[in-house]
């Protein structure tokens, strides 16, 4: 195909091929909101490089963040899949607790390590089923049937330890999560299972059937009930998934740690939401990807990282978090909010 | 009062002698006071008594304080409630759950007092209804308070922080540069605020003793969560890998133990001492990784209270204060405490 001469000189010809190339980065932007959190990321990341005196992007120092990252990202992965499809799930940090404190129970009660794993999934499971089943049935807004179940979920991981926290069996494989892996060893083999579920769930949400299905029912649950999309069981599958990723996510935590404590994830349930905000995704539903998952999770943690390495007055710690966070939201509406305006102009 | 200020030790062996006659319960032969001390436990109502606390039940620490509450509740035959809050030292909630309490107007009331104002109202109110009013865990420091609780059992935060500044600095190197990170778990709350005030105080004495070291101590918001602390102060011991030692204001340096293990640093590199045991702090002292740890007796903190109430009830003794010590723990002693640890007694 031949393509008609344009009777332009090369300077307006270079210009031209600029402004499409600036056309379409900012389409590329617009499609993917998270992209704006990536930009923080990497501003962020240079502050505290040079803050840190380069220390922060030291091995050891992102052995420590992308320790803790698989664990925050798997969680705010369902927080954020479950928010796409229209509901919330605040008991995600009491589910964070009680699968892995089971599974050390059942560990040190004689149970093979892969049966134990999986009673612990199917205990997550169950408990994402009770939350889908009562919203659901019920017609009441899941931020009050998870409300309660943060509490239940949390007095039956104090009731089964009897508020003690079991030691776990020191003959467990736990390796295939925690053993560092990767040049170096800067990863954890944790953070293998992370990629490889967040590409699965990724995938599903971007290029299948039913991701479209968890999109439409967030965008617009009439309608998508209207064109034949199954919206209860969409509903229901994300719970399930929801309090899975969290269950495992702990587990995760609790074999790199060695402390199975009834009470960690305490509050985890606003970081998730929050991670997956920051990451683009509406509280309104319908809209969010696994990458803006991931993002706003990782943001997280470099803040908190960040302002140690920074040396941050311990007083004013919190302070800085929520400022920075804060400073986080502000800056990637902002870059949205420029970036669509740039657009309309060209 | 018939003896407000009693020695503690005799004090302990009176209410340990009332113990085991009310144990033995129709032993016959025994003090001139068994009849009547079994006689009224066993014809009158049994005694009424609350304990309220600011803590949350997946605190393991509040459960041993539960265990000694409900046993001596058991052994003298009395009616007893302990009420945690859903929030981790949420005071508002605390004072709820004593006003509750005390409008169904109970023999005795055992709370931790962990501001100096905010229960005096509550207290006035169970005072003017008779109700016996006793401390533990947590004291006011100063104020009208400490007029309305007739004993405080517990320990005393300052000089535990003390003697673990002094205890873990005894272990410093010999000669060379000293660094120091004193973790202040939660900013604010008397309990951490006071312990770092006493590590403080250690260390200072050992500067005193070393005018010609130089001597960095650093203060950072460690967190009361394990992966955090872990993450924060693991992110401090790469930014500073000549760190001579980290104190935690509670257990939670287990995690920090664990982080020098994954990183094949070897035990005794980075000393950590720290209040309260947990199973998983005696692992890691057995592993030599912690060195020091103050132990408070919850167990005891639960117990003596119960005993003191009774006592007053059935023989007219008015409660006094017990410290329930400062009781430094080394690795050689692990053995023996892990049974008792288990069974969350100690």
């Amino acid at each position: 195909m031949s393509r008609p001469v344009q009777p332009t000189t090369g300077g307006a010809v270079h210009s031209q091929r600029g402004g499409s190339a600036i056309r379409r980065l900012f389409r590329i932007y617009l499609e993917k909101p998270e992209l704006a959190g990536v930009a923080l990321l990497l501003l962020l990341t240079f502050v505290f490089e040079i803050r840190s005196n380069g220390v922060f992007l030291s091995v050891e120092n992102l052995r420590g963040i992308l320790g803790l990252l698989p664990e925050v990202g798997l969680v705010s992965i369902g927080v954020t899949v479950l928010m796409i499809c229209g509901e919330f799930d605040l008991s995600v940090g009491s589910m964070f607790a009680l699968m892995p404190v089971s599974v050390a129970l059942l560990t040190n009660a004689g149970v093979p390590f892969i049966p134990a794993m999986l009673l612990g999934l199917l205990i997550a499971a169950l408990v994402g089923l009770a939350n889908g089943f009562i919203t659901l049935t019920f017609n009441i807004p899941s931020f009050i049937t998870t409300l309660g179940m943060l509490f239940i979920v949390r007095s039956l991981t104090v009731v089964i330890t009897g508020g003690f926290p079991p030691l776990l069996a020191s003959e467990l494989p736990v390796g295939v999560f925690t053993q560092f892996v990767g040049p170096g060893g800067i990863l954890r083999a944790s953070f293998i299972w992370f990629a490889v579920i967040a590409l699965i769930v990724g995938a599903m949400l971007g290029g299948s059937n039913f991701g479209n299905w968890i999109h439409a029912t967030g965008g617009f649950v009439d309608a998508a009930a209207a064109m034949g999309v199954p919206v209860r069981g969409v509903k229901m599958a994300s719970f399930i998934l929801c309090a899975v990723l969290a269950g495992f996510a702990g587990t995760i935590q609790v074999f790199r740690l060695g402390a199975p404590l009834p009470s960690i994830g305490d509050g985890l349930e606003l970081q998730a939401v929050a991670a997956a905000v920051i990451g683009g995704t509406a509280l309104t539903g319908g809209v969010g990807t696994v990458l803006g998952a991931i993002v706003g999770a990782l943001l997280n943690r470099v803040i908190d990282n960040g302002l140690v390495l920074s040396r941050v007055d311990a007083n004013w710690f919190k302070f800085a978090i929520g400022g920075l966070t804060i400073f986080a939201v502000v800056a990637n509406s902002w870059l949205r909010q420029t970036a669509r305006r740039i657009k309309v102009e060209l | 009062m018939l003896i407000p200020s009693f020695p503690s030790s005799l004090r302990q062996i009176l209410i340990c002698a009332a113990f085991a006659i009310r144990s033995a319960g129709h032993w016959t032969g025994a003090l001139v006071l068994s009849p009547m001390l079994a006689g009224s436990a066993s014809a009158a109502e049994p005694l009424n008594v609350v304990f309220t606390c600011h803590s949350a039940t997946t605190n393991s620490f509040w459960q041993a304080v539960k265990l000694g509450f409900d046993d001596a509740c058991t052994k003298v035959g009395a009616k007893g409630q302990f009420i945690f809050v859903q929030t981790e030292g949420s005071i508002e909630q605390q004072v709820a759950n004593m006003q509750a309490a005390v409008a169904a107007k109970p023999d005795a009331l055992i709370t931790s007092l962990v501001d100096n104002n905010a229960f005096v109202g509550v207290l006035k109110d169970a005072g003017e209804k008779g109700i016996t009013v006793i401390s533990s865990n947590v004291d006011a420091t100063a104020g009208p308070e400490l007029g309305l609780r007739e004993a405080f059992i517990g320990q005393n935060f300052i000089p535990a922080g003390t003697t673990l500044g002094k205890r873990l600095s005894a272990l410093f190197p010999k000669e060379g540069p000293v660094r120091v990170l004193v973790g202040v778990s939660a900013p604010g709350q008397n309990w951490a605020e006071q312990r770092a005030q006493g590590v403080m105080n250690g260390l200072e004495a050992f500067k005193k003793a070393n005018p010609d070291r130089q001597v960095t101590i650093e203060k950072i918001d460690s967190g009361t969560d394990l992966a955090i602390v872990s993450d924060r102060v693991g992110a401090y011991l790469n930014a500073h890998p000549d760190t001579t030692a980290y104190f935690d204001m509670g257990f939670w340096h287990a995690g920090v133990a664990k982080v020098l293990k994954d990183r094949n640093v070897p035990p005794g590199k980075v000393l950590l001492g720290g209040f309260d045991l947990v199973p998983q702090v005696l692992e890691m002292m057995k592993a030599g990784y912690i060195q020091i740890q103050i132990d408070q007796q919850p167990y005891e903190q639960g117990f003596m209270p119960v005993m003191e109430v009774y006592l007053k009830k059935n023989i007219g003794l008015a409660p006094a204060d017990i410290d329930t010590g400062e009781a430094v723990i080394t690795p050689d002693q692990v053995d023996s405490i892990m049974a008792l640890s288990k069974q969350g007694k100690r």
